[in-house]
């Protein structure tokens, strides 16, 4: 099938880190886990339940829903609670931490998953389940019980499952394909079941491989789902709602559910082995790391552990990066934790982040041409500097997606959609 | 101060386009240095020592101009390629003095006293030359012979072009037959590479390449330094262009028009007729290609966006065409780019207009 791509802009990701296929691995069991409640910056707090002292086993609750933007927190390991503060994480915001520390035994690690068979469940039975279990959509951090529930009030979406990597290092979602397509498919299923769809669609990369395409294909063709798979071109942002609607000439990106395999996967176990939301798939690497792999991780493991996991570092990093390169953010330090969101964990060398001198805009027009939502970021950035956010507005700052690609192609390495991020804040300020 | 530079680094995206606009600099000023290299083999040492002290001039006047803001900006290449291009513009042999003026004014009147390097709205290259044959007309309209020419080094005459203009030319005899005719010197090598392809290649064609365009291409003519090395410019703009570290739109734009004017209505040579002007000559002649892909197409002060740079290299075009056909020097192009320059705010307004006009977003 043709490959379809948004229309202007963008970067392409001609290249790839290499990477070794191969099973993914369970990372060690960190001794401290840093849990931390809030995933994000406009998520609201869950209610700890637990006290400092306390024993607790795996899976066990830690924090209670407080309801919308709020999901149920599972402790990853068994052991001692011993902290819970408020620090503030590596994406700027503030939130509260449980910090337990490892002790006593396994109930999940050890033991069989019980299988449910899911089908015989109603949709009211698969949302209790979700919610409980504190699933959360890996990619924004959003509660999936919450978000399937929005859309099942509004029929006819096309819910989007995007194996989309977009950038030249994370390929998690295109191995999950290729490892756990069963799983992927069932869980897309179950989400099928509570949201009710229009119709699915599979997002892959234009260069996936046939042997992970065409087992694929025979599942989606067995399932009784309408699943269609569409491959698209490898540029960044192709990944964003906004650039797969375009992709696809859908006028509205609000009629797209996206979800990814990784989440489909944690809602898959969920509800059939009764597991929590208390691990995730993390790409480990960059230039700078030994031996680049997946690792499924527990929630709240420390970053530094998952590298060393990973023969360490090889030469010194500029960066160390949680998420993508292109919308990221820069890890304060090798304790910071993983959470349900951390996609990626990457060390960049300073071959690969190419960083230099902020200079005066030379007026090159490389913004223009990586705007991927056809924008003048130099003219928006002149407007912004002189004071005239209102203007910058009228020249279509609102339209701005935040993702990055003109900052990455200016050759005067100037901020700028972080200048883009800031006025748009302080919009909403005001 | 500190403080706010760190978080602005820790900001995404975290990795970045190869290009730089101090890589671009210092490429631009590398695909110059054949150009050099080949005006130098021709005029010897006078032309070693007009690109030594161009180049040496910029350099002080942006170690002068960073000290006075006290930001020091000589890593952005910027200075060394002013430097060079102005060294281009000049005749070989011309005073010590007069580089020197010009990267001097060029540098710290033109970029610095704007506000540095992104803030000035004329190429400050340009505005350099342009000062020079302000004060030192007669300085810089006296060119010598190339060596393999003359025999000698140093014997003056005058380029092509003005020489070509300056002769009355009946409708049937060819510009170069004119200039040939008027004894103007050409050399053994332009016979013998002009013979042999009439021999082997035009010949089949039934074509005849006259003699005399060798020898302009190859720069065995009087010129400015980077006149001199028409192939080596093209090759530079080559790189310039698949690297895309220039708009190209506005040389080609500028080219095209220019070309096709000079083809329709001649540019005041003998031998021109209505829809039969030597446009080779005329382009080959003058510094048309350097200003065309390393000023013209310099971003700072070109406009942004496809639609306002075709606009603005075939108003360049059209306008060096007219200082060229009706204008007394050869320098006219030089003076259609410092025009434009001046309007690229409106030209950027226009063509956004355009394109709101056709439905398009601003
Ligand atoms: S961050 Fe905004 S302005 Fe920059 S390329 Fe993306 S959409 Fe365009
Ligand atoms: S890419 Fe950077 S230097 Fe070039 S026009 Fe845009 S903001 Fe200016």
């Amino acid at each position: 099938m043709r490959a379809r791509g948004f229309k202007r802009g963008g970067v392409p990701v001609d290249h790839r880190a290499p990477f070794k296929t191969g099973p993914i691995e369970n990372a060690f069991l960190p001794m401290n886990a840093i849990v931390q409640l809030r995933e994000h910056r406009c998520a609201v707090e869950p209610i700890p339940v637990v006290s400092v002292g306390q024993e607790v086993r795996e899976g066990q609750l830690l924090a209670r829903s407080a309801g919308k933007a709020s999901s149920n927190v599972h402790s990853p390991i068994p052991g001692i609670v011993r902290r819970i503060e408020t620090t503030r994480t590596s994406g700027g915001f503030d939130s509260k931490a449980i910090l337990v520390s490892l002790e006593g035994s396994f109930s999940m690690l050890g033991k069989r998953p019980e299988r449910y068979l899911w089908k015989s469940l109603n949709k009211a039975d698969i949302s209790h389940i979700v919610q409980d279990k504190g699933i959360v959509r890996v990619s924004s951090g959003e509660p999936l019980y919450e978000i399937l529930s929005e859309r099942s009030d509004a029929p006819g979406f096309v819910m989007v499952v995007s194996a989309l990597e977009m950038d030249p290092y994370r390929r998690t979602e295109e191995e999950l394909l290729a490892l756990r397509a069963e799983d992927v498919v069932d869980g897309c299923a179950i989400a099928a079941r509570m949201a009710l769809p229009a119709r699915i669609m599979f997002a892959v990369d234009e260069r996936i491989e046939p042997a992970t395409l065409e087992p694929l294909r025979e599942l989606a063709a067995r399932s009784e789902l309408d699943i269609a798979i569409q491959p698209f071109r490898r540029r960044f942002p192709q990944d964003l709602p906004g650039q797969i609607a375009e992709a696809m000439d859908i006028a509205d990106p609000g009629t797209l559910f996206i979800i990814e395999p990784s989440t489909l996967v944690a809602l898959h176990e969920a509800v059939v082995s009764n597991k929590p939301h208390i691990e995730q798939y993390v790409y480990v690497g960059g230039g700078s790391i030994k031996r680049p792999a997946i690792l499924k991780a527990r929630i709240g493991a420390p970053i530094g552990d998952l590298i060393e996991e990973c023969g360490g570092f090889s030469g010194h990093p500029e960066t160390i990066v949680i998420g993508g390169p292109f919308r990221g953010r820069a890890a304060a330090d090798l304790d910071a934790p993983v959470t349900r969101t951390t996609r990626a964990v990457l060390a960049l060398s300073p071959e690969e982040t190419k960083s230099a001198p902020e200079r005066p805009c030379v007026r090159c027009g490389d913004c223009v041409d990586a705007c991927p939502e056809g924008l003048s970021p130099y003219r928006l950035l002149k407007l912004l500097r002189s004071g005239r956010p209102d203007d910058a507005l009228a020249a279509g700052l609102g339209r701005c997606s935040s993702c990055g690609s003109c900052s990455y192609a200016c050759r005067s390495r100037i901020p700028l959609v972080r200048y883009f991020d800031e006025a748009r804040q302080n919009e909403v300020r005001r | 101060m500190n403080c706010t530079k760190l978080e602005l680094r820790s900001y995404p995206p975290f990795i970045h386009d190869w290009k730089t606009s101090a890589k671009a600099a210092w490429i631009c000023s590398a695909t110059l240095v054949p150009v050099a290299l080949w005006s130098s083999v021709l005029y010897g040492r006078i032309a070693v020592v007009t690109w030594l002290t161009a180049v040496a001039a910029a350099l002080v006047a942006e170690a002068a101009a960073s000290a006075l803001t006290r930001r020091w900006t000589l890593g952005d290449g910027s200075a060394v390629l002013t430097g060079l291009l102005i060294a281009a513009a000049m005749p070989p042999g011309a005073p010590w003095y007069v580089p020197v003026a010009s990267a001097a004014f060029a540098i710290l009147i033109v970029k610095a006293a704007f506000g540095g390097l992104g803030a000035n709205w004329m190429n400050p290259a340009l505005a350099g030359v342009a000062f020079a044959y302000a004060n030192w007309p007669a300085h810089m309209r006296e060119y010598v012979l190339p060596r393999f020419v003359a025999g000698v080094d140093g014997v003056t005459a005058a380029t092509p072009l003005t020489f070509a203009k300056g002769l009355a030319g009946g409708l049937d005899i060819k510009v170069m037959d004119a200039l040939r005719g008027a004894s103007y010197p050409l050399s053994a090598i332009d016979g013998a590479v002009t013979g042999f392809l009439n021999d082997s290649l035009f010949s089949r064609l039934s074509a005849r390449l006259p003699d005399g365009y060798i020898d302009l291409i190859i720069g065995f003519k009087p010129g400015a330094l980077g006149e001199s090395a028409l192939l080596a410019v093209a090759l530079g703009s080559i790189v310039l262009v698949s690297l895309r570290l220039i708009k190209l739109e506005i040389p080609l734009a500028m080219l095209a028009v220019f070309g096709l004017l000079a083809r329709l209505f001649g540019t005041g040579l003998p031998g021109e007729g209505f829809l039969a002007g030597d446009a080779m000559f005329a382009m080959s002649g003058g510094s048309l290609l350097l200003v065309a892909f390393y000023m013209a197409a310099d971003p700072v002060s070109s406009p942004v966006g496809r639609g306002a740079c075709l606009l603005y290299g075939a108003s360049i075009g059209a306008l060096s065409f007219v200082f060229r056909r009706w204008g007394a020097f050869t320098e006219g192009v030089a003076y259609a780019v410092l025009v434009m320059n001046v309007t690229v705010p409106f030209i950027e307004k226009a063509a956004t207009g355009l394109r709101l006009k056709r439905g398009g977003v601003a």
